[in-house]
């Protein structure tokens, strides 16, 4: 039994050894990326300054066309993140303020994505090559329940979350792969779908009367003077549940309701996600509103 | 508790150590520990589940009693009917009565009479086919006097129940199972660290080969439609290393983790794509169950023996059962008669015994052939294969003719051929093929080296991700 307990154990902290090097080789490769995604360009960036900021989920970065801002003087970027939930793009802000950003302007859009204060799996996952390289990251993660297993096992995020940043990703990065991420200012434009659904049901969707990661991202505006803009974005015509606006605007009264700026299907890819001429006569709305341009 | 999950590594050097440290006085503890766990184990798939087991188990084990019991020869033929009616009863609602009842129902709709089928919204218990096979080879044994009925409650129950073999086999005889639960288990180094190696061996299998394959498997085949002849014939290929590395790797795990508890578990897999026929392929290939349906289903209804033309009803009776054993679906009815072709093929030209030996290789023109045949009886099992994966039979068949289409593009090759099927493909056939003639291509020489770029691999290469289940675990 000595005997086999002395071959597991050698085992065992051989794998331990190979699961360091593997985490040291592996956080190394995350902190050279810098064109695949939104996240690993503002971990590894320094100082930016920005009139306007957007965040969200894809309502957001389908929806804000940056160089539209742009256009009109706006030094913009699209931070939107497709799948993506107040909980990652708090994270995000946190990362810019950590990096010293000046930013005159936050948009954020706040609207199906306050019913919820958890993570979204995949994005929160592409955040985790940084934990230990990163105090803003560490303390956002620390209240998960599975914070200590992915903290303190090496190589333990890669491996659970191997489809976002295991060796594929690793592997992409060394071959300097690029992205779309990146292109269009962040911003990405969608086309008329054939087959999109035009139907939704939120009937069941409520607001959160005090959604955590919103406070945050409102709070962070007003330590560091950021124009914190909060936007409710359009829906399709076919809804069942509209009035979840409504419940949004009562719970938050400071959150601009912009579900109506634009309703014909014909402007939709999908009934949460407007095209890109959809996108543009919002943009121009919102230009128009908040920056009388 | 699946094999690959975080919940099992926890589990399993907690069971190691009651079962060698605490439990280890008598046989009985030993054993009496293996069950309390072994239906733990059961119970975290769903907890309901354990009162049919422990009802299967006690049937077969007071059956088996009362047909050695038995005073006259009616005695005995009742309680024996009474197990294999109940044991094949519960199979048969919970496995194949839906399928049964909506292909009737489809029949009659195709004469003009207008039916609906009255279906049962049950699921099907985990491993149910695995331990009523178990109890079915102990009855028939114990009735046709070849073995003796078990006594002892605790140590039959364990027969049944051991928790590495219960959801998905190796399906264990109780010649052979049984001696080693009613001994006191010592510790063996070797015996551990094959176990150890074979589990290693076991869980790369799983997560690096089956479930890297299964990415591109699941592509192509969801997406059949669309895609050109190379990507259906990869897509078959993937499917075949999907389908061994799933179902291997799991029997090896269980093999291993049960060599970890002093106890042997029959061996399912032989390296059965090194095989140069089918008939080889099925010595090869889930031996356990191959050989169930030899001895209890093929040579009591004359085997290879008597005319020809009860030769050929008893080779497809047995691939046509061994098909319908996976599940109620007419694709592996199919599957398992294309398998009878086969060997049908081999059988009438008396060619089925023909690979028994060793395979040897060495530069000259029979080592040519040979490796001709390996790579002829792999792919008419990939073949098969389609059959197997597919929802359905039209959807095979169009699968097929899309193959014969001919239509190739080089980008087919780079979207389905990854650097990691590149590395991975190949250390797997090259490791087997230089340890052909060892249970566990890890264990013996170079085995730290072997273990250690193992585990590297393991964790480079390995899918963790809790949804994909074993394959096998459906049947």
């Amino acid at each position: 039994m000595k005997q086999f307990l002395i071959y597991t154990a050698k085992v065992l902290l051989i794998t331990v050894l190979i699961a360091v090097l593997m985490d040291g080789l592996y956080t190394y490769v995350f902190l050279q990326s810098k064109n695949r995604g939104k996240i690993e360009t503002v971990f590894n960036s320094k100082s930016q300054n920005y009139d306007v900021v957007i965040l969200g989920s894809s309502r957001a970065n389908n929806h804000f066309v940056s160089k539209m801002f742009e256009d009109k003087g706006l030094k913009t970027f699209n931070y939107g993140m497709s799948g993506g939930h107040l909980f990652e793009a708090s994270l995000l802000l946190k990362l810019m303020i950590e990096r010293k950003y000046s930013i005159k302007n936050v948009i954020l859009e706040a609207d199906l994505n306050l019913s919820n204060d958890h993570q979204a799996e995949g994005i929160a996952a592409l955040f985790l090559p940084y934990i230990h390289n990163s105090q803003t990251i560490k303390q956002h993660f620390q209240s998960n329940e599975n914070f200590n297993e992915l903290y303190y096992i090496p190589f333990y995020r890669y491996i659970k979350y191997d489809g976002k940043i295991g060796f594929r990703e690793t592997y992409k990065i060394v071959k300097r792969e690029k992205t779309n991420a990146l292109d269009n200012l962040g911003y990405y434009p969608l086309a008329k779908h054939k087959n999109g659904n035009m139907k939704n049901n939120i009937v069941n969707l409520n607001p959160l009367k005090h959604n955590k990661y919103y406070e945050e991202i409102k709070n962070i505006c007003k330590e560091k003077k950021i124009n914190f803009i909060a936007v409710m974005t359009p829906m399709c015509e076919n809804v069942a549940g509209m009035n979840y606006f409504e419940k949004v605007k009562k719970a938050y009264p400071e959150i601009h309701n912009y579900e109506n700026a634009v309703v014909e299907n014909k402007y939709f890819s999908s009934c949460g996600h407007m095209t890109d001429t959809g996108a543009r006569l919002f943009t121009a709305t919102i230009l128009k509103d908040f920056f009388n341009k | 508790m699946f094999f690959n999950s975080i919940a099992f590594a926890i589990f399993l050097p907690i069971v190691f150590f009651l079962y060698w440290f605490v439990f280890n006085k008598t046989k009985s503890t030993q054993n009496a520990l293996l069950i309390i766990v072994s239906y733990y184990f059961y119970s975290c798939w769903d907890w309901r589940f354990l009162f049919l087991l422990v009802f299967s188990t006690f049937l077969d084990y007071y059956t088996g009693i009362q047909i050695e019991k038995g005073k006259s020869e009616k005695s005995r033929k009742f309680w024996f009917w009474l197990s294999i009616l109940v044991n094949l009863g519960f199979l048969g609602i919970f496995k194949y009565y839906n399928f049964f009842a909506a292909s009737f129902s489809e029949l009659l709709n195709s004469v003009g009479l207008k039916t609906s089928p009255v279906l049962l919204n049950v699921i099907l218990p985990v491993g149910i086919s695995f331990y009523t096979f178990h109890g079915l080879s102990y009855v028939i044994d114990i009735y046709y006097k070849r073995i003796k009925a078990e006594y002892n409650f605790i140590d039959y129950s364990l027969f049944v129940s051991y928790f590495p073999l219960l959801v998905a086999g190796p399906i264990e005889r109780a010649t052979h199972l049984l001696p080693q639960v009613k001994v006191k288990r010592e510790f063996d180094f070797e015996k551990a660290k094959e176990g150890f190696c074979q589990l290693v061996w076991g869980l790369f299998k799983k997560v690096v080969i089956a479930d890297n394959c299964a990415i591109y498997a699941n592509n192509i085949f969801d997406n059949y439609a669309s895609m050109d002849s190379f990507s259906l014939i990869l897509g078959a290929v993937y499917f075949a290393f999907q389908i061994y590395g799933d179902f291997s790797g799991y029997s090896d795990i269980a093999l291993g983790v049960s060599k970890l508890f002093g106890i042997d578990l029959l061996r399912n897999f032989n390296y059965p794509y090194f095989s140069r026929d089918i008939a080889e392929f099925w010595r090869r290939w889930h031996i356990s169950l191959s050989s169930w349906f030899r001895d209890y289903l093929y040579i009591p209804l004359g085997g290879s023996k008597g005319s020809k033309l009860m030769q050929i009803r008893n080779v497809f009776i047995i691939f046509l059962v061994s098909g319908f054993w996976h599940g109620a679906n007419w694709t592996y009815i199919v599957w398992g008669l294309i398998h009878a072709t086969y060997f049908l093929v081999l059988l009438l030209l008396k060619k089925n015994r023909n690979n028994f030996g060793k395979i040897r290789i060495s530069w000259n023109v029979s080592s040519a052939k040979t490796i001709g045949s390996i790579l002829v009886t792999f792919a008419i099992t990939c073949f098969s294969w389609i059959f197997f994966r597919s929802l359905n039979i039209y959807m095979a068949l169009d699968y097929i003719k899309r193959i014969v289409s001919f239509n190739f593009t080089l980008d087919s090759f780079k979207e389905h051929v990854s650097f990691i099927i590149i590395i991975i493909l190949p250390y797997l056939i090259l490791l087997e093929w230089n340890n052909r003639n060892k249970e566990c291509p890890l264990f013996d020489r170079f085995s730290k080296i072997k273990v250690v770029i193992t585990i590297l691999f393991i964790l480079l290469f390995g899918q963790f991700d809790i949804q994909s289940k074993f394959i096998y675990f459906q049947f």
